[in-house]
């Protein structure tokens, strides 16, 4: 495990990836700097919705959603997404959204 | 290369890296890549490489320790030659102990399994992914220091081997660079499995060193077993889920689904990899669609597991591979049904189906049946209305390894697809000769580090080269729509990665997807357009 270092001395643990492992920490403060080594320089309204959405369904359910209904709840197409997150939904989305890396045959 | 010729010897040395990867000197692609260049190979970080052992070719999967002091390094060397003991005894390896033992005793040294090893050809060559080199480290291992006399007879025969922590630690490394697709075992004219030896290396590092990639292992069956999927999937997930699927069939069809669950006495129990629900729900509804207009009895499961084929135990170890396939049996045994149904997962279909037999006895000894024979059945019996001409772009079919090389089915996919692909043409070559997706015995999954690189560049080159060849020039220039049917999760997952490494959607118009998806595209009583023409 090694450590994210982020605003004025603050860190995290995360895994390999880079993906939180405690998702009780995530702030918007971590998320904003995580945003940023996925490429994302600025967190906009829209770059919000898919991150709130990913959080909470992952608070509800355990897992990311499907990207089939991600797409559907946030009104956004999957290329959409990839441009507001370019390397993608699973890997760039998640990890700002604070979820731990997805798993299995997906 | 920097080092074609790398001796078995070399694996003792402490310093270097065995083998560097240079993309310049990987085959080059035919048409419309034939102009196409690679970035370099990217290194793992300083800091990984301080902690996890890189030496074989600088790529990072399994992770391997660097022990910190050479009484840790002579711990771990006594640990695994115990473990080989182990492999090699009736009382505690029960499950492939005699094709284990005339692996390793019937090897003449022809190398015909070279030529045959994807790994090897499209890596340029490389010596440290020959079938034959990592199957002799092991055998040199076991024939010096297990049998009597060996440290004398290793000597006179020319096959000594310096057995340090080195040595395993990258003989470790070599067993996850091999896709298990044992193509090589296919062409021995012994019958040696090499395949099979570097996944018995696999389990004695798993077993006895707790040695495994966490995408199997912690991510992978535990996980699997704790929680009901190797996803993360719960089942109350699994019904959310399945509540948007029902919508989403009404959305593209507007047909009305009630997906059934746990109807015990059904004739059916159709069991996806759950991987499916999240990344392709398509091929689950369409499975759900064909299935309903048939007319068939049939249920999922939502017991824990049940709603999961895999069995990533398959690909490393003997003891979860056991738990899981003993849970599938149980509830379909449970469920009362005639016989189970293993939808669109390779591996899932050779775990229950060939390996599990030693599990699904007595009570619990349910037939079990590959979905691309009961689609097959429904199909050509004309029990759905198709039509043909919905689906006229070309298509191309791979063959999952451990479905057709495995199991021997190759004949019903190919009836429905002729029957329903007018433009369907073959990859060279196919069926029991296929060549892996790159990306079998769980590497599709392994997503860390520069392992997706390696996939990228060399596990899945032959893959990629067979499929840019199964369309015409003509094709490529008109920019028409193809189609790549891989009616595998795992083979899916990994030509995916192919494809969007090499830009093939937008550069060459490729597109991959199921049978199921194809079917339902050409079913009249459903609007036309089920396949949507976007990568995902």
């Amino acid at each position: 495990m090694s450590m994210f270092e982020y605003g004025e001395g603050k860190q995290v643990e995360v895994d390999e990836d880079g993906f939180i492992q405690d998702p009780s920490v995530w702030d918007e403060e971590l998320a904003k700097a995580l945003a940023k080594i996925e490429g994302v320089d600025e967190m906009t309204e829209e770059h919000w919705k898919v991150a709130n959405y990913l959080r909470n369904y992952y608070l509800e359910y355990g897992i990311a959603p499907m990207i089939r209904k991600l797409c559907k709840e946030t009104g956004f197409s999957l290329k959409k997404i990839y441009e507001l997150y370019p390397s993608g939904p699973a890997k760039g989305g998640c990890k700002v959204a604070g979820l731990p890396k997805p798993t299995g045959c997906v | 290369m920097t080092q074609k010729q790398t001796k078995i010897k070399d694996l003792s040395n402490n310093k270097d890296q065995l083998h560097v990867i240079e993309p310049r000197e990987l085959p080059k692609f035919p048409y419309p890549y034939d102009d196409w260049e690679d970035p370099p190979f990217p290194e793992v970080s300083e800091a990984k490489k301080a902690t996890k052992d890189t030496s074989l070719d600088g790529v990072l999967n399994v992770p391997v320790p660097i022990p910190e002091t050479e009484e840790e390094k002579e711990k771990l060397v006594a640990k695994f030659l115990e473990g080989l003991r182990k492999l090699l005894s009736v009382e505690d390896n029960w499950m492939f102990l005699k094709p284990l033992m005339l692996s390793l005793e019937n090897c003449v040294k022809c190398n015909t399994c070279a030529e045959a090893c994807p790994m090897y050809e499209m890596s340029g060559h490389a010596e440290i992914y020959k079938p034959l080199f990592r199957s002799d480290t092991l055998r040199r291992i076991i024939n010096k220091y297990l049998k009597p006399g060996g440290k004398l007879t290793s000597k006179f025969t020319g096959s000594d081997i310096d057995l340090n922590w080195e040595t395993i630690a990258r003989l470790a490394q070599m067993s996850y660079r091999c896709t298990l697709c044992r193509r090589c075992a296919q062409t021995c004219p012994m019958g040696v499995d090499n395949g099979l030896l570097a996944r018995e290396i696999r389990k004695v590092f798993s077993q006895e060193l707790g040695i495994v990639a966490s995408e199997l292992h912690e991510d992978g069956t535990v996980k699997q077993l704790k929680v009901g999927s190797s996803t993360g999937i719960s089942p109350t997930a699994l019904m959310d889920i399945f509540e948007f699927m029902e919508e989403d069939i009404t959305d593209r069809t507007g047909l009305n689904i009630k997906m059934p669950f746990d109807k015990s006495g059904a004739d059916i129990l159709l069991v996806h990899n759950a991987g499916e629900f999240l990344s392709w729900p398509e091929n689950a509804e369409a499975f759900a669609i064909i299935f309903e207009a048939a007319g068939l009895s049939w249920t999922l499961s939502s017991d824990l597991v049940g709603y999961d084929s895999v069995n990533y135990g398959l690909f490393y170890e003997d003891v979860q591979l056991a738990r899981v396939t003993l849970r599938h049996a149980e509830i379909a045994k449970k469920l009362g049904v005639k016989k189970v149904v293993m939808a669109e997962c390779g591996h899932a279909h050779k775990a229950a189906m060939a390996i599990g037999d030693r599990v699904w006895v007595d009570e619990a000894n349910i037939p079990r049946e590959s979905s691309l024979v009961t689609l097959e059945q429904i199909v050509m019996n004309d029990m759905i209305k198709l039509d043909p001409e919905r689906n006229q772009f070309p298509v191309t079919l791979h063959d999952p390894c451990n479905v057709t090389r495995s199991m021997g089915i190759i004949q019903p996919q190919r009836r429905v697809i002729k029957k329903i692909c007018p433009q369907f043409r073959e990859m060279t070559p196919h069926g029991v000769s296929n060549y892996c997706c790159g990306g079998g015995s769980g590497f599709a999954i392994m997503q860390s580090n520069n392992f997706p690189n390696w996939r990228n560049l060399i596990s899945g080159r032959k893959k990629f080269d067979q499929i840019l060849r199964a369309f015409t020039r003509e094709e490529y220039e008109n920019k028409v729509n193809k189609y790549v049917c891989a009616p595998c999760s795992n083979c899916k997952g990994q030509i995916r990665d192919l494809l969007t490494y090499y830009d093939a959607w937008e550069r060459a118009q490729i597109l991959y997807g199921g049978l199921v998806e194809l079917i339902v595209n050409a079913m009249t009583d459903v609007p036309e357009g089920f396949i949507e023409w976007e990568l995902h």
